[in-house]
């Protein structure tokens, strides 16, 4: 792996995408309403139908799983619970917006025709899949990142006292910097992968889709209280995922298959 | 320094190029000639290794094309493709820069002033790709590939879509990198082109039917023809004209007559005339054209034997 090659194929792809604001609107786009509707959920609906969130017991009882030590009020843990649980929503949703400019890569490339000259030159596929995954997970993290920053201000400016103190913890800095980043690798290299073997950008992008589905029911579960991951679950999780993409990425470069790409595709 | 030797490439059932043999010398140009889907892309791309060949080998300078020698072996290799390939929404020196990077090259546009230069490519080099007119974007796609200053050519086209004042500046191009010993085989449909620029012309249709010089290639198809413009009516030497020629004809003052080896008879010919009192102005052996001898070449492709 020549890194020189792979920094400037990254540079491309980062130069090509910062050119092309149409493909990066999806990502904030998600980012904006995974950012907007935890607030919606705690702080608005519950001031429009005057209720307080404590009223809800089920929530109080759910919710105690992220304050066993009663350090908050009722409705500032109920607050938690749900901004703890919107954090890994927020953490992963940019991805699915990622996912269509991933999908899109090598297919794009070849319906462009940029991809052969670029195959005579002496770049290896692993170089040049690495540089396509990396060019669209760098994008979608800083927005993700950036997301996450007015997240926090959000919560400091209208959460209950003490809320942005206790999310201060192991586990949100774990979802933060190792499940999302992880989980996003993981989603792009399969979009990737599935924009190789696939001879057009829509069938990519559908069949990228599937990727999201695991995520989605991980996150469905959590909400309904079936069971809770831990700081150390989830660091767990995030190296299974790293794991997985390792083997994904090596599955990608074994099926890169340059000629069927150049005298296949159309 | 390039070597193809019965080089075969099949899709599927179907057989693009079959058993292919030549080579390109350091400091030559070979023309590579043939009709839409004769497979001179397919052999240009199984030169560079960008696909593999169903049998046969490509070598250069005796190293193998391999799966394991093709990283290294395209490093010294341009490869002009069909399309020009660029990057859109990168301008032309963004574009000339990712390539300068993947090969490793430092100042590459100080390396590359001359050319860019004689491409007229200078005030384009900030313009975004999109904003190029065909010519333009062929022009940066010639640029990429002679970047790295590679000792070898493959050149889908070069001229295809280019101005001929641009296109002479392309062929000197060449003719430059050819005398500092670069082994250079270009595909072309333009035959005016591979008549000036190339050393040998290669006749391509799924195998190859001829590969020699282009005087060489014209040589091949004699039509013996002969015209002779002499002084006065040209039909008083018609009796003389025919002792000599197969068959003879005359128009005002022109001769019209067919030898079975013009090279040896057109002297015994012109002597016959003289001899019978004809004032000789002008003889002109019927040339022809590559044109011509590649309609001929192709039209008998599929029975021809490969020459």
């Amino acid at each position: 792996m020549n890194r020189r090659v792979v920094a400037a194929l990254l540079r491309k792809e980062l130069l090509d995408v910062s050119r092309n604001r149409g493909a990066l609107w999806p990502v904030v786009l998600v980012t904006a309403l995974a950012l907007i509707v935890p607030f919606i959920v705690t702080i608005v609906i519950p001031a429009v139908i005057g209720e307080r969130l404590s009223d809800d017991s089920d929530l109080v009882r759910l919710s105690l799983i992220v304050d066993p030590g009663h350090m908050l009020s009722p409705d500032g843990r109920v607050q938690l619970f749900f901004f703890q649980q919107f954090l890994l929503l927020f953490l992963l949703t940019p991805t699915t917006g990622a996912m269509a400019m991933a999908a899109h890569s090598v297919v794009g490339e070849k319906l462009a025709r940029t991809l052969e000259p670029l195959l005579a030159t002496p770049v290896a596929t692993s170089e040049l899949l690495l540089a396509k995954v990396f060019g669209a997970l760098m994008p979608t993290l800083l927005i993700a990142m950036a997301g996450l920053s007015l997240y926090l201000a959000g919560i400091a400016i209208w959460g209950m006292p003490g809320v942005l103190g206790a999310m201060a913890n192991l586990r949100t800095a774990v979802l933060v910097v190792l499940v999302g980043p992880a989980s996003a690798l993981l989603s792009l290299q399969a979009a990737i992968l599935i924009s190789s073997r696939v001879n057009d950008a829509r069938t990519a992008q559908q069949f990228g889709v599937f990727v999201v589905i695991p995520v989605s029911a991980l996150l469905v579960a959590q909400f309904t209280g079936a069971f809770w991951v831990s700081a150390a679950g989830l660091a767990v999780i995030s190296a299974a995922i790293l794991l997985i993409w390792a083997i994904l990425a090596g599955v990608s470069v074994r099926v890169f298959d340059r000629e069927t790409i150049l005298t296949r595709w159309k | 320094m390039i070597a193809a030797v019965a080089l075969t490439r099949q899709f599927g059932d179907r057989l693009v190029v079959d058993g292919v043999t030549f080579t390109v010398a350091r400091g030559e140009i070979v023309a590579l000639l043939g009709p839409n889907g004769a497979g001179k892309t397919t052999t240009l791309r199984m030169l560079a290794g960008l696909i593999a060949a169903t049998a046969g080998t490509v070598t250069i300078d005796g190293v193998p094309m391999t799966a394991a020698t093709g990283s290294a072996l395209r490093r010294r290799i341009g490869f002009l493709t069909e399309a020009p390939g660029l990057w859109d929404r990168l301008t032309v020196r963004e574009n000339l820069a990712v390539y300068s990077r993947l090969y490793g090259l430092e100042r590459w546009e100080n390396r590359a002033a001359a050319l860019l230069d004689r491409l007229d490519l200078t005030p384009h080099i900030d313009v975004r790709a999109a904003e190029l007119s065909k010519g333009m974007r062929q022009k940066v796609a010639l640029t990429r590939a002679l970047l790295h200053d590679p000792e070898i050519l493959l050149l889908d086209e070069p001229t295809s879509g280019l101005d001929p004042e641009v296109t002479r500046g392309v062929r000197e191009l060449l003719a430059q990198r050819r005398a500092r010993g670069g082994a250079i085989l270009m595909s072309t449909h333009n035959l005016g082109e591979a008549e000036r620029v190339a050393d040998r012309v290669a006749v391509l249709q799924e195998r190859l039917l001829a590969l020699d010089a282009p005087a060489a290639l014209r040589a091949r198809v004699r039509t013996g023809r002969v015209e002779i413009r002499v002084e006065g009516a040209a039909d008083r030497y018609l009796d003389a004209a025919a002792s000599i020629a197969s068959s003879a004809t005359a128009e005002g003052p022109l001769l019209h007559v067919v030898l079975a080896d013009p090279d040896e008879r057109t002297p015994a010919l012109v002597e016959a005339l003289v001899r019978a009192g004809a004032g000789v102005v002008e003889v002109r052996q019927d040339v022809p054209a590559l044109e011509d001898v590649y309609l001929g070449l192709v039209a008998h492709g599929d029975r021809g034997p490969a020459r």
